[in-house]
């Protein structure tokens, strides 16, 4: 006992003396689960690196209590000295003034420089000219697949993978394939709310040459309806359960029920840990979202680092630099947090043989990244946006059948005109 | 007359001004949290109503222009009527089974501790883990229930169901605490009255009728207007459970105000539903009152 108490005093002691020395920056995020405990791995690295700046980080819950918060926050002056944030919200954030522009020689400074980057995600880190954001991962949604139920079903190529899909009727007649062993064919979250029909239905329309908005009008036109209805016609022909919430998705496929999942990439980790621990008992394999149409494209979205615009509160240069220090840090070993799945945005690590040599990453990484389509931008788009939001009342009650999918898409249409054609309030 | 009534005039003003220095004193904390906390933002939301506001910028003043949106907007009534559905669902039974309960676990003999404490033990429960629990319990596809049963019933995720289960999730988990209230009501029935009651041969039926029902009328009239409130303002169960849906089948008007001020930042409108519904709530609690006073007075 008397050993604990001197224990604790001398760590207590060790702690006060180190926050005393350094500058604390306080991070906000909204990462759950392994990405959650990757990034605490990285803020760890990083305090431990140097002595000069402490990241204190702080996680709250995904969506719109996360994006509430930071946004009230900040336009108090209360906001954190750097957050996370969805790149697919960064024009609706940028021109609401939430963010602070982040100047060139800041970047630079911290060693930090745009050609590093994808070139897509580093353009999306910019709004009207000026560099409001850091991009962390691209995270595409992707197909997994079961090798067991597909051998038996007759699917699985002489290598070991799966035969290539490379149209809507070789995935509808893999489908039914599948469903003749037995097997359930799919699974995805299609419960009330949920979001991932929205980015089906995104990826679908993209790949056949459509577009969902321009100029804030409504642009996909009859693909819409009909887009809506192949994917309402997986569940009508029983190759997917109705009313699956997003962990039933994941446990019917995890627990070996189904042939394919349709998720995003942040599910890689769950398969790699459970093969690890002997609770996976099947083979499994990931591709990109496979071309149904004529072109492969997919739904992705990306976490990017942020500086949120602290009203009343003139950045404190010190912090500024630190904390483009940690995004520095967290850039370079990029690699801690492509083990969630996602796709590292730093050129280096993604091309480099260690992200190489990653499985199941590197399988789909380089192929999904290349053909990633995001929400259409503007204020009311991007992760849990009110556009998203609208999308998930609708579609997943046409995909359960509780509306007719013309019927769906007209709601969808009625409150999306109302979001397209109204001002962004700050 | 006059001359008893003087002396009490003379005393009452200066015993007043003894007691209220401290009384006031006594009071400051709790007053300075209310005007604060309470009085001060619920103005501010009146105010906020009149303008078009976003989340985290104050907007021009417009005056009744956010109100009569309302009344032509079909999303609000809707919402009312969702409300009103949850209240009818809700307000009733859970005072007629809380009422029931305590009864029955008086009357009771050993077991009767027991059988409170297993009543009350949900109330004890933070609202997301009751529905947790549920989700769990009532997952069409892995939930408990329907491997029971075989069926395929989506219970949250029917326009039918989700409501009805809403509400059920609410009585078994607010149940308790009208138990409690009743458990408190009828400690104050003195036991005399019973075994006069006795002694004129009043049996079963008869004295819940002629004396326990009467008897318990104040504590029934104060849990019937506690729970319409309560049942009112419903959000966490509805937003935890259904997140509003399927397609805004049990969105209630709290969760329509929650998605007009956080999803689509209009922090103006989202006041003038809050200011609507408060008016809302004070019509119905004060017709209320009036009805189940009526003749008592």
């Amino acid at each position: 006992m008397k050993r604990l108490l001197i224990t604790l005093a001398l760590a207590s002691t060790t702690l006060a003396s180190q926050a005393s020395a350094a500058t604390t920056i306080t991070f906000w995020d909204l990462l759950g689960g392994g990405d959650g405990a990757r990034m605490q791995q990285l803020v760890d690295g990083f305090n431990k690196s140097q002595g000069t700046y402490q990241i204190k980080r702080t996680t709250l819950a995904w969506g719109i209590p996360y994006y509430t918060k930071v946004r009230t926050s900040s336009a108090v002056g209360q906001g954190p000295d750097l957050a996370i944030l969805h790149l697919s919200r960064l024009s609706g954030w940028a021109e609401a003034k939430i963010l602070r522009p982040i100047a060139p020689a800041e970047l630079s400074s911290a060693g930090l420089k745009g050609s590093e980057f994808f070139p897509k995600l580093w353009q999306a880190s910019s709004y009207s000219g000026q560099n409001y954001a850091v991009p962390l991962d691209t995270h595409p949604m992707v197909l997994y697949y079961n090798k067991d139920i597909l051998k038996k079903a007759g699917l699985l190529g002489a290598d070991g993978t799966m035969t290539p899909i490379t149209s809507m009727a070789d995935f509808n007649a893999a489908l039914a394939a599948i469903k003749k062993t037995g097997a359930q064919a799919l699974s995805f979250e299609n419960g009330p709310t949920s979001y991932m029909p929205w980015r089906i239905w995104l990826a679908l329309i993209a790949q056949q040459g459509g577009s969902i908005e321009q100029g804030n009008k409504l642009t996909y036109g009859a693909l819409g309806t009909s887009t809506l209805n192949t994917i309402t016609d997986w569940v009508k022909n029983g190759y997917a359960g109705k009313n699956v919430d997003y962990p039933t998705s994941v446990a019917q496929f995890v627990n070996g029920k189904a042939a394919f999942m349709i998720n995003g990439v942040w599910e890689a980790p769950t398969l790699v840990d459970g093969t690890k621990a002997g609770k996976i008992k099947f083979g499994y394999g990931v591709v990109p979202f496979p071309k149904l149409y004529s072109n492969q494209s997919t739904w992705a979205d990306s976490h990017a680092f942020v500086l949120p615009n602290n009203v009343g509160k003139a950045a404190d240069p010190d912090k500024v630099k630190g904390a483009l220090q940690f995004v520095a840090y967290a850039e370079k070993n990029a690699l801690v947090w492509a083990g969630g799945g996602h796709v590292p945005a730093n050129l280096t690590v993604a091309n480099g043989a260690a992200f190489k040599a990653m499985k199941p990453n590197s399988d789909y990484a380089a192929v999904a990244a290349q053909n990633v389509t995001y929400d259409p931008q503007g204020w009311y788009s991007g992760a849990a946006g009110p556009l998203e939001a609208a999308s998930a009342k609708y579609f997943p009650a046409a995909i359960n059948g509780q509306l007719p999918v013309d019927r769906a898409i007209s709601l969808f249409e009625t409150d999306a005109k109302k979001l397209l054609t109204s001002a962004p309030k700050p | 007359m006059t001359a008893l009534q003087r002396p009490a005039q003379r005393h009452g003003p200066r015993r007043a001004s003894t007691v209220w220095g401290p009384v006031f004193f006594l009071l400051l904390p709790f007053l300075a949290v209310y005007l604060l906390f309470f009085v001060w933002p619920a103005l501010q939301t009146l105010w906020l109503s009149f303008t078009t506001s976003g989340l985290t910028e104050t907007g021009p003043w417009t005056g009744l222009s956010n109100f009569r949106t309302l009344i032509g907007d079909a999303s609000f009534w809707s919402a009312l009527g969702h409300t009103v559905f949850f209240a009818v669902l809700t307000v009733i039974p859970l005072t007629a089974i809380g009422m029931l309960m305590a009864i029955l676990t008086r009357s009771g003999g050993r077991l009767r501790r027991v059988a409170q404490a297993v009543f009350f033990i949900p109330y004890v429960l933070p609202v997301s883990v009751a529905t947790l629990i549920w989700q769990w319990v009532l997952n069409p596809n892995l939930g408990v229930v329907n491997a029971a049963t075989g069926s395929q019933i989506a219970w949250f995720s029917d326009p039918t169901l989700a409501m009805p289960a809403v509400a059920a999730v609410t009585v078994w988990w607010t149940i308790g605490f009208n138990m409690l209230l009743f458990l408190a009501g009828l400690q104050n029935i003195p036991q005399e009255t019973y075994e006069a009651a006795a002694l004129d041969g009043a049996q079963g039926g008869q004295v819940f009728r002629y004396i326990t029902w009467p008897a318990l009328w104040p504590t029934t009239a104060l849990v019937l207007t506690l729970q319409l409130v309560g049942s009112f303002k419903i959000f966490s169960q509805v937003y935890l459970l259904t997140g509003g849906g399927p397609f805004d089948s049990t969105r209630v008007v709290l969760e329509y105000m929650y998605d007009t001020a956080f999803t689509n930042t209009d922090a103006g409108y989202a006041s003038a539903i809050a200011v609507a519904f408060f008016v809302v709530i004070l019509l119905l609690t004060l017709l209320q009152n009036t009805l189940l006073n009526r003749g008592r007075a």
